[in-house]
């Protein structure tokens, strides 16, 4: 699992790896733990988005082939940008070790801690990205209107809890645009993606209710934006984004209202371990096998593990589903309902290349995909 | 400090071997007086560890330089043109050298960087490593520590040296 195809899910799959175990009762895990995780997963959630937005949206918004023009027409945005990756880096580094295949979160609980001090100097250095997040919004308000007007009605698939909004833990939710909404227990998990092959692809597509669902930071806010922090809500109201939105090239804004949340979220996590301060829990040990299904959110949407274990600690069986695969199939529904309304509006090749290339970006598939995934040929 | 740096992708066979280097040198307990980061294919993060304290990255990975199958060399970025076909910065699959454009461009202290290259086998989309090359991964991770830690000495310790 990942390399280039997923760094991001990386952090989530050793998270929800831990967790499926746990799910299955193979480990008992504190809640310290889960609270580390949750401060793990908005890191990543927070570094992965900022990477989104600012070096794949903004790009296309601006109207530049890449980041590298930026930095003589927008330089302190791109010097903003980095500030934000590098605060993510070392928010993920120091509760997992590192930011990329993370090695401190495993299971059974986190291999090391960090001190309240570390937490005191994270706490400054997220203080000191206050401004840097006030100006990322008004860079997107600024960006706003280059935001291409195309919706589809999209079923939605995310986490839902009743503690919050859901990134973590919880059950599987989906909500469709007329607001109706579904539950569904984890361990059901395959009642709800329903995977099929297609001629045409080697990857699987998945469906529920319509033909299609989307996954990812639009699906978790159409779901739980009632949820979502004060702060996180007010960024929503100032960009536009209301529930039940089907703009799929808006989830580069549902992002950036995460981002917020996520900030939030994090700084009072942090702040009530240092008022409580570290306990140190020992690492659970296994106490019986057997198969478990675990259930997260990643930055590009709903994660699902599986797997079996015998006595002997080996693993007999796994099953992974990602977001970039949920998101297959609702991409070529777009498509199918897109390239008719760009032929309509006589769009010439170049624009028409760059919306499909934009609606691919905008659900934030690996980074080689969205890159390089469209080599368009047009057929007079 | 110093960074042994393994770049590359699980799911695309000898490609894995720079993140494979940096697993077996956390597993055998090598990681001393340098950190081993896997960056996979994030290569973006290597900025991460650009600071004026930096004496020396070496970075890992598979490069494709028509020798034979498992052979390596070390060489500087200024030393090579890329051979990845890239349309601007994919920070995800990463031309290192862009990044180091990059770098420059934003005014990072860029520390001295050296290229560890391994000649594939060969590159495909599945997960594993070619027989080649896993058979040699103690030799490259000797090989790649003792480039990393020993290869860049600051000019006062050089100084010091008889």
């Amino acid at each position: 699992m990942g390399g280039d195809y997923a760094p991001a899910e990386i952090v989530a799959g050793a998270v929800l790896a831990a967790r499926s175990l746990k799910v299955s009762k193979l480990f008992l895990v504190g809640d310290e733990s889960v609270i580390r995780r949750e401060l793990l997963k908005h890191a990543e959630n927070f570094d992965s988005h900022v990477l989104h937005v600012y070096f794949l949206a903004a790009p296309d918004l601006l109207g530049a082939p890449s980041v590298f023009p930026l930095v003589a027409t927008h330089g302190p945005v791109v010097a903003r940008a980095l500030r934000l990756k590098r605060l993510s880096h070392e928010w993920g580094s120091l509760i997992g070790g590192r930011t990329t295949h993370p090695t401190k979160a495993v299971p059974g609980g986190f291999a090391s801690l960090p001190t309240v001090k570390e937490l005191q100097e994270l706490r400054e250095k997220m203080l000191a990205a206050v401004p840097d997040l006030v100006e990322t919004l008004k860079t997107v308000q600024a960006l706003a209107p280059a935001i291409p007007a195309f919706s589809r009605p999209t079923e939605y698939i995310a986490l839902h809890s009743h503690d919050g909004y859901a990134l973590y833990d919880g059950d599987i939710q989906s909500v469709l645009p007329d607001g109706n909404k579904k539950l569904y227990k984890v361990a059901d998990y395959r009642k709800c993606t329903n995977e099929y092959m297609t001629a045409a692809s080697t990857a699987k597509f998945t469906k529920n209710r319509m033909e299609s669902y989307a996954a990812g930071a639009l699906a978790r806010f159409n779901n739980n934006h009632e949820q979502l922090l004060p702060e996180a809500k007010q960024a929503a109201a100032s960009l536009g984004l209301q529930g039940i939105c089907t703009n799929p090239y808006m989830n580069t804004v549902a992002q950036v209202v995460e981002i917020v949340q996520s900030f939030h979220e994090s700084l009072a996590i942090v702040d009530e371990f240092i008022k409580k301060g570290i306990k140190d829990e020992p690492l659970s040990k296994p106490t019986k096998f057997g198969k478990g299904a675990g259930a997260t959110e990643v930055p590009r949407g709903i994660l699902f593990h599986e797997y079996e274990y015998d006595k002997d600690g080996m693993c007999l069986s796994g099953n992974c589903i990602i977001p970039t695969n949920q998101n297959h199939a609702n991409i070529q529904k777009d498509f199918e309902a897109l390239v008719p309304q760009l032929l309509k509006e006589d769009a010439d090749e170049k624009k028409m290349e760059l919306r499909l290339e934009m609606l691919v970006r905008a659900y934030d598939p690996c980074i080689s995909c969205s890159t390089h995934f469209l080599d368009v040929k047009f057929i007079r | 400090m110093r960074y042994l740096v393994g770049v590359g992708n699980y799911c695309a066979w000898d490609d894995s071997i720079g993140l494979r280097l940096i697993e077996y040198i956390a597993q055998e307990g090598l990681e001393r007086g340098f950190r081993a980061i896997d960056l996979s294919g994030n290569s973006l993060n290597l900025l991460n560890y650009m600071e004026v304290a930096t004496e020396h990255i070496l970075i890992v990975d598979s490069a494709k330089m028509g020798r034979r199958p498992g052979e390596f060399e070390f060489f500087k970025p200024e030393d090579v043109q890329t051979q990845k076909e890239l349309r601007g910065l994919s920070t995800h699959e990463g031309d290192l050298l862009k990044i180091l454009e990059f770098a420059r461009l934003m005014n990072y202290p860029v520390p001295p960087i050296t290229i560890m290259g391994i000649e594939p086998e060969e590159i495909k989309n599945e997960m594993g490593l070619s027989a080649t090359l896993a058979g040699r991964i103690p030799e490259y991770a000797q090989a790649a520590i003792r480039h990393c830690m020993y290869s860049i000495i600051p000019k006062e310790q050089e100084e010091q040296l008889p």
